[in-house]
């Protein structure tokens, strides 16, 4: 940068407002009490909030008193209040959280800017801006105010309107008109002035005839009344590998940073002549609301307005999209005939599935889902089935949708370090109730692989990795032997309340879980239990580690004030009693498998005389195998490496079940 | 839209405060980052070393021509908002997320303090840059 110059003075000035900003931040968090310093605060209501290139426009009320310090009645808004626009950035909108209805108390400095043709002042530089709660109305607030009223309007600017720098009397650096090249009209954006579009235009019924009557740009005055039939995130296509039939990656596209997260809501709707639509909502910051918007929107009927198409896809180019419309088929009431009046309608059961589907996406600037939370559900929607795992392994299709209801054994991330966390496969192992009580012929755990695909939330990531959670799978696709969770499976913490429970047990196991034990069907990448004595142990895999006594955490550091002190991160606390962890790899002999080399790594469960042993082989140097051969192992829950025949050999690791 | 109205003021107030001192005052250089956020100090950074150059034919049809910190020179239209450069086609054509890329806001700044570098070019020439950007693009 040049010295001295413009930029150079503006980086300057970046910085030390950054650090302004995060210490103004800081103290805002540490000191609960609103400050009482009230010169220069504006304070301000937010009527709506709208979009624009990555500046949140919010029109406010300006307030001459913060509504804390009045009763509730005197908060009501007197009209003659005077209006504002504020601007925020992105960043503080999503750190304030800001709805229509709250109130921001803005600090200094911020800048007022008067437009040249009047109108509303704006309001810049809103960087040091505190919500203010209002406890007794935070919870009516949390009832009237419903999920789709989190989609925020974005107004496209149209290129074609530039900015003149001149005055209307200053000629100097104007062009002569005559001799300039005509040019397009300026276009103006009216979508401000369009207050309320859904509430002047008529409802219609069928999602074809929308999309054969308007065309690719969209609707403008009519919407469309169908069912939400199902609700998901897709994961944006930057980061996303596609899967082909073979299951494998077509391209993998290098991933970019996003923040927040790339992912988009979705909805399965259907209209009443039984037509289907993918409708890409705008992307989600947080996908912990996906539960939420699940229970409240599936199975309620919504108006669908100023969409765009995106594609017209067909069974052949989106097998997971189609595996999911396949299953919602056939309906499960008569569906309307085109053309025909209304009164007589098709039965269903004959009908073919469908062969193509419109994938739809908001069109910006206009306000496109409008869902009636409170309606009853409609007869159209069909609630996932919901099997127990016995009668999924039985059936005899390739991609089938499934759902289910399962606990959690153990998790398994895929190893590949380079790949974000978020991204990496999961393996889960699963069992419920019909799996559990003996039956011969099916194994007692399935393993269920969550691709990247899947979107989660960070709250089912923790429950799967905190442990023993039942949960449920919806729209798993079932197929060549093994479940997996892909686009449009959804995983939620809480019991459906709707489903049809065909022969599905939704109560909790009782009694202790029990896995298959190892035998000559076992394979890699599963869990089993074993018992076997020992016919060898290799001593070089002897390992001893210590870990916090507190929290278990088994990456100690030393002590950076004092080298003889183990310190946890996790706990923030200097270890004075560390618990010691040991490991060893040991040849067992397992009268069920007699016919390999069974490889164990124990480290959980290690008898007296594994101990013994380790303790001589890890501290004394000298030691006797011989005190070990024959010492009987077992029963061990373990996680299967590798399974080879030659030679025939199995290698295991010790587990510890959720 | 409230957006453009208020870049168009804040470039204006750009413009009569350095007509007035020949200087722009801190709160109006922090306007220009909180409204075009990154854009902000690459763009002044091209004003600061005078790399906007208009370029006019006697029809007094105008084209601007931006060397970028690549070293390539990047055409902007003055009848609407548009710049060859591919910062724009992703940010503003693409996503809608900026208004203006780094060059378009460089030649409006360059207009507001009058730090534009001025050509004459025939028509024939201003025709042929107009042209040349197609021919690039293969």
């Amino acid at each position: 940068l040049c010295r001295g110059g413009l930029a150079e003075r503006l980086c300057r000035l970046q910085n030390r407002e950054r650090s302004a900003i995060s210490f103004w931040r800081h103290q805002c968090i540490s000191d609960d009490k609103i400050p009482s310093d009230k010169s220069g605060v504006l304070i301000v209501k937010i009527l709506e909030i709208f979009e624009e290139c990555t500046i949140q426009v919010a029109i406010c009320q300006q307030l001459e008193q913060s509504p804390v310090t009045l009763s509730p009645e005197d908060a009501v808004i007197k009209a003659e209040e005077p209006i504002l626009k504020v601007l925020f950035t992105r960043e503080t909108a999503a750190h304030l959280k800001i709805r229509p209805q709250d109130v921001i108390h803005i600090y200094p400095p911020w800048q007022k800017l008067l437009l040249q043709n009047a109108g509303v002042p704006v309001i810049m530089n809103t960087y040091f801006s505190q919500k203010v709660l209002l406890s007794e109305h935070s919870e009516a607030r949390k009832k009237t105010y419903g999920l789709t009223k989190m989609l925020i309007r974005k107004n496209i600017i149209s290129l074609a309107q530039t900015f003149r720098l001149d005055d209307l009397d200053d000629k100097l650096h104007q062009e002569p008109s005559d001799n300039q090249v005509a040019c397009a009209p300026q276009i103006h954006n009216n979508s401000d002035s369009k207050q309320h579009p859904l509430a002047l235009s008529a409802v219609n019924d069928s999602l074809l005839e929308m999309v054969e009557s308007q065309g690719v740009v969209g609707w403008r005055e009519v919407q469309v009344r169908v069912v939400i039939q199902r609700v998901y995130c897709l994961p944006a296509r930057e980061w996303c590998r596609s899967y082909t039939q073979g299951n494998k990656p077509l391209c993998a596209t290098p991933v970019t940073n996003s923040d927040p997260p790339n992912v988009r809501l979705c909805l399965l709707v259907q209209d009443a002549y039984g037509m289907f639509s993918e409708v890409q909502l705008q992307s989600l910051s947080s996908t912990d609301d996906i539960e939420q918007y699940c229970r409240r929107w599936e199975g309620k009927s919504c108006c669908l307005a100023g969409m765009k198409i995106l594609q017209r896809t067909t069974r052949g180019r989106a097998l997971g999209l189609f595996s999911l419309i396949d299953s919602l088929w056939p309906p499960v009431v008569p569906l309307k005939v085109p053309g025909q009046s209304q009164d007589s309608e098709m039965m269903t059961t004959k009908l073919p599935p469908p062969s193509f589907c419109y994938i739809l996406t908001v069109q910006s600037g206009e306000i496109h889902v409008e869902v009636d939370e409170e309606e009853q559900i409609s007869n159209l929607y069909q609630p996932p089935a919901v099997h127990g795992l016995k009668e999924i392994l039985r059936i005899d299709g390739c991609n089938e949708r499934c759902s289910f209801w399962a606990q959690v054994l153990y998790q398994r991330l895929q190893t590949k370090h380079n790949v974000p966390i978020d991204q990496r496969d999961i393996l889960l192992f699963v069992t419920d109730s019909t799996l559990q009580n003996v039956v011969p012929g099916f194994p007692k755990v399935v393993a269920v692989s969550v691709t990247a695909l899947c979107v989660l939330s960070m709250e089912t990531r923790e429950a799967l990795s905190a442990g023993s959670r039942l949960v449920f799978f919806k729209d798993a696709l079932w197929g060549n032997g093994r479940i997996i969770c892909v686009e449009r499976t959804v995983l939620l913490l809480q019991k459906p309340l709707l489903c049809l429970a065909a022969g599905a047990d939704l109560s909790e196991l009782t009694g202790p879980v029990r896995l298959d034990e190892l035998d000559s069907t076992t394979q890699a990448n599963s869990i089993c239990a074993l018992r076997g004595t020992v016919v060898g142990v290799n001593e070089s895999t002897a390992f001893s580690w210590p870990t916090c006594d507190r929290c278990g955490n088994g990456k100690l550091e030393l002590c950076p004030q004092d080298r003889e002190l183990l310190y946890c991160n996790q706990c923030s606390e200097v270890v004075t009693t560390p618990v010691l962890k040991m490991q060893l790899e040991v040849f067992l002999s397992c009268p069920s498998r007699s016919q390999s080399t069974v490889k164990v790594k124990v480290w959980h469960e290690v008898s007296v005389a594994l101990f013994v042993l380790l303790t001589m082989l890890l501290f004394l140097q000298t030691y006797e195998v011989q005190s070990v051969l024959g010492k009987e192992v077992g029963l061990l829950n373990c996680y299967v490496h590798s399974v080879t025949s030659h030679p025939n050999c199995v290698a295991l690791e010790e587990i510890v079940l959720l | 839209s409230t957006l453009p109205a208020v870049a168009e003021e804040l470039l204006r107030e750009i413009k009569k405060a350095f007509q007035e001192s020949s200087h722009v005052p801190d709160d109006l250089l922090l306007g220009l980052k909180f409204i075009f956020g990154p854009s902000a100090v690459p763009a002044l950074d091209l004003v600061d070393q005078r790399c906007v150059t208009r370029v006019t034919a006697p029809s007094g049809r105008t084209l601007y021509q931006v060397l970028g910190s690549s070293g390539k020179l990047y055409t902007c239209y003055s009848s609407c908002h548009f710049c060859t450069c591919p910062a724009f086609e992703f940010s503003v054509l693409q996503k809608s997320e900026s208004l203006l890329c780094k060059h378009i806001l460089a030649v409006y700044l360059s207009q507001a303090m009058g730090a534009c570098q001025e050509l004459s070019v025939s028509e024939e020439q201003l025709t042929n840059i107009l042209l040349a950007e197609e021919e690039d693009e293969g």
